[in-house]
């Protein structure tokens, strides 16, 4: 009740506003205008309001000469609440002021000069002529014409008028306008013939900016002149629509064709291939192309590799290279391109394809397969599925060595097992027997040295690499103490490694390892001495050629045979191998983490 | 704003065969001399129809002008804005004007002309100096100037050949006389304000105008009157 009454006052209150407004307006006279029509005379308005005075309002005018003010000379002639003023009262040029008042109190008041307030009357006697009609007989042009006011004296000169016209159909609302000309006779083109036209006319005094009352209306009709006219009761449009479809046909067409196109550069301009994740590693096809300059550059950037590798999590960490290769489409680990193609090719995903976006980089036709399988190198990074992509290298190492009838070569990568992953080293340990399983017999050694896994405290899957064909594919020794013609590096493993340790930090070991070269023979390298300064390191693998020596396997002070295997920390060309460390077959009860290798037997007994 | 050019009705061609006889009769005819192709032969009523456009340019300069320099503290509702050629008889109306002779019409409108070529060069000086005025009015300012000039000019010019014709007479007014009287009051102007001075100077140039007009059609009342 309380809002409604507040709301009640509220509106007795803004129409007491409103009203009392409104009354004040109304009660106060005003000179509406004073106008001159011909710059002869002029007359003035005013407004009377709600009056209620005593007298009758007048109007006073004092010329700019006079002293006083003085009545005005003609209340009548122009109307109600008027004042005229002929021409002996007129005067051009010269300042007036009027005001309006009664007896009391002046009302309103104004200054002019009569040369300011022309207005002149509208002009008369239009009429229109039809000046010719198009050849279909739609359109026509006509003539309007008509006579200047008839007050104004233009005869004299004394006044000179501008005249504007405006004209539209019928049935519409919007006038058009025509720019103000001084003629009297204005031609109005391409009129429809089957409609009907107004016209109507102003003018003004050429020298100021309003305008004066608009003529009479004239009526423009065709069919009451009785011409002749084609009706065409539909206009040509622009077809738009028209235009939108056979343009979206048109690109629809054109991405079509260009999606068929074979042209891969047309195609991968405009539809650009979508970027997937690529793996790193190095293309095989480089290796076989012999460019040593280019995977040698690739292999020596890896630098940062080694160390992400020594302190990572992960148990294993093969190989990956970060390539810049050529085309970039995939990058696989060097080991895996170090063996042979063929192998690489039957684990090929040739037959998966693009089963997900992942997987698709590898997978494609018009790319060099590069990869071992679907399953490993398109995965997704996850330490386990890292750990199962290096798992499954070492299977398809395994089973590359099958086929060239050599020692599997296993590498790893191992990581710092201080925090070891149990679970995937156990599962590491789980999967190699099932690549063992997969290495048959035709690779007994392999598994000679499976089972010398657990006997010797030496790293497992580690092969000696003797020789690297051009092909790519890798030569292992059997790393047996059988064969001969091993050299021996027997004063680099005295004085430099570490018996308790059964690996070799590199830096040992690089005094002692060198890399086969491409070209020699392997008798040939064997003969070189670990002394020879082909040390390998990451960072001069690149410049010398380093041919394996014989592993430490040899070593006669070692109780155990010195495994021939060591590991493969990068593979830096065709020309060799990195190899992180030789396993020397000691037992020991410590394990020093100098070097972040482990062997598995030391996980063993670190782990229950 | 440039007005329009009149077009000459066909009427013209009688009156200029009559007026160039009179011309023969009366005095040297103002022809070209032969052989020069830059020389056009101008009409009476050729010089008034430039003179008159002329007029009608300054007009409409000056009122442009004057929105820039709008009136302060309530001049307008003065009626006491002295211009300075307020002191001129000039007529205030149609027909004053009409009933005024040619020769007396004439002679006012060089008067006119006279008495605003020296304030106006003042005038120009001074609102240069004035910072509130955009750019474009100074420059209209001294096109008004230099127009005035050349408006002066071809009054003198029409003058002369209407004097030289003989359609007025050379009255002992004459041209030096209304030099002299329009210098002598220009110097009043200087103590106007900028809005009374282009108020009345707008005023005064409509004068100009209409003057010539009604002095055009006078002379020659059947050419587009």
């Amino acid at each position: 009740m309380d809002l409604r009454h507040l709301l009640f006052t509220l509106a007795l209150v803004c129409a007491n506003d409103s009203l009392s407004a409104s009354d004040d307006l109304l009660q106060w006279p005003q000179i509406s205008k004073c106008r001159s029509p011909e710059l002869e005379t002029f007359s003035c308005y005013w407004t009377d309001g709600n009056l209620t005075t005593s007298g009758t309002i007048q109007l006073l005018y004092m010329k700019r000469n006079d002293e006083d003010w003085k009545e005005c000379p003609d209340y009548i002639t122009a109307g109600e609440n008027s004042c005229y003023f002929n021409t002996s009262y007129t005067s051009i040029w010269i300042p007036y002021c009027v005001k309006l008042a009664n007896k009391d109190e002046v009302f309103d008041e104004k200054c002019f000069s009569v040369d300011e307030i022309v207005l002149p009357d509208p002009p008369v006697h239009l009429n229109w002529t039809l000046l010719n009609t198009s050849q279909t007989g739609i359109h026509g042009d006509i003539q309007v014409r008509w006579d200047p006011p008839p007050t104004a004296d233009v005869q004299k000169g004394w006044i000179t008028l501008e005249y504007e016209l405006q004209y539209k159909e019928v049935n519409e609302t919007k006038w058009k306008e025509l720019e103000p000309r001084l003629s009297t006779v204005v031609p109005l083109y391409s009129l429809k013939m089957g409609r009907d036209y107004e016209v109507r006319v102003r003018s003004r005094q050429r020298t100021s900016e309003k305008f004066g009352e608009f003529s009479e209306i004239l009526y423009v009709s065709f069919t009451q002149a009785g011409i002749e006219f084609v009706h065409c009761a539909e206009e040509i449009e622009f077809p738009w629509f028209l235009v939108v479809v056979f343009g979206v046909c048109g690109l629809a067409i054109t991405a079509i064709l260009i999606l068929l196109s074979k042209q891969p550069r047309l195609k991968m301009l405009i539809f650009p291939p979508v970027p997937v994740p690529k793996i790193k590693g190095i293309d095989p096809d480089l290796l076989k192309k012999g460019k040593l300059d280019e995977v040698n550059s690739i292999l020596a950037s890896h630098d940062n590799y080694k160390t992400q590798l020594y302190n990572d999590d992960l148990w294993v960490e093969f190989i990956e290279l970060d390539i810049d290769d050529s085309d970039e489409k995939n990058r696989v680990s060097d080991t895996d391109r170090l063996l042979s193609d063929d192998r690489l090719k039957s684990h090929s995903c040739l037959g998966a394809k693009d089963d997900d976006s992942g997987r698709a980089s590898c997978c494609e036709p018009d790319i060099p397969e590069t990869d071992f399988s679907a399953s490993d190198t398109c995965d997704a990074i996850s330490d386990i599925d890292q750990f199962k992509k290096v798992t499954e290298k070492e299977g398809d190492l395994l089973c590359l060595h099958r086929k060239d009838d050599d020692e599997a070569l296993r590498s790893l990568a191992n990581t710092d097992t201080q925090q070891p992953h149990t679970s995937t080293q156990s599962e590491s340990r789980e999967s190699w027997p099932p690549f063992a399983e997969n290495t048959d017999s035709a690779s007994p050694s392999v598994q000679t040295q499976l089972s010398n896994q657990n006997s010797l405290t030496n790293t497992d899957f580690y092969a000696q690499v003797s020789d690297i064909t051009p092909a790519g594919s890798v030569v292992l020794s059997p790393g047996q103490k059988s064969k001969v013609g091993r050299a021996q590096c027997e004063g680099c493993t005295e004085q430099n490694f570490n018996m308790d340790n059964a690996y070799f930090c590199e830096a040992d070991v690089k005094k002692c390892i060198a890399v086969i070269s491409q070209e020699e023979d392997e008798p040939r390298v064997q003969e070189q001495s670990c002394n020879e300064d082909t040390y390998f390191t990451t960072e001069s693998l690149t410049t010398t050629g380093i041919s394996l020596g014989a592993s430490m396997a040899e070593t006669p002070s070692m109780e155990m045979p010195v495994p021939d295997y060591t590991s493969i920390h990068i593979v830096h060309s065709p020309q060799g191998l990195v190899l992180n460390a030789t396993a020397l077959p000691v037992p020991e009860k410590e394990f020093n983490m100098s070097c972040g290798y482990v062997s598995t037997d030391q996980l063993n007994k670190i782990m229950p | 704003s440039v007005p329009p050019d009149p077009s000459l009705p066909a009427g013209p061609g009688a009156a200029l065969a009559l007026l160039s006889l009179l011309v023969r009769a009366a005095a040297p005819p103002a022809m070209c001399p032969p052989g020069d192709s830059g020389c056009r032969f101008l009409s009476v009523v050729d010089l008034f129809d430039r003179v008159i456009r002329h007029s009608g340019r300054i007009h409409s300069l000056s009122t442009e002008l004057e929105k820039y320099l709008p009136p302060r503290n309530n001049e307008l509702g003065r009626p006491a804005r002295k211009c300075h050629t307020a002191t001129m008889l000039t007529p205030n109306g149609k027909e004053y004007a009409q009933k005024i002779p040619r020769e007396e019409l004439a002679y006012l409108i060089l008067k006119l002309l006279q008495a605003w070529k020296e304030p106006l060069s003042h005038f120009n000086q001074h609102i240069e100096n004035l910072q509130e005025l955009p750019g474009e009015s100074l420059s209209k300012a001294k096109q008004i100037s230099n127009m005035v000039h050349e408006l002066e000019t071809g009054v003198e010019k029409v003058t002369e050949k209407m004097q030289s014709m003989g359609i007025i007479s050379n009255s002992l007014h004459g041209m030096a006389s209304s030099e002299a009287a329009g210098l002598s009051i220009s110097n009043e102007a200087n103590m106007m304000s900028d809005s009374d001075f282009i108020h009345c100077f707008r005023r005064d140039s409509n004068k100009v105008q209409s003057y010539l007009k009604i002095l055009k059609c006078r002379i020659m009342p059947e050419n587009s009157c």
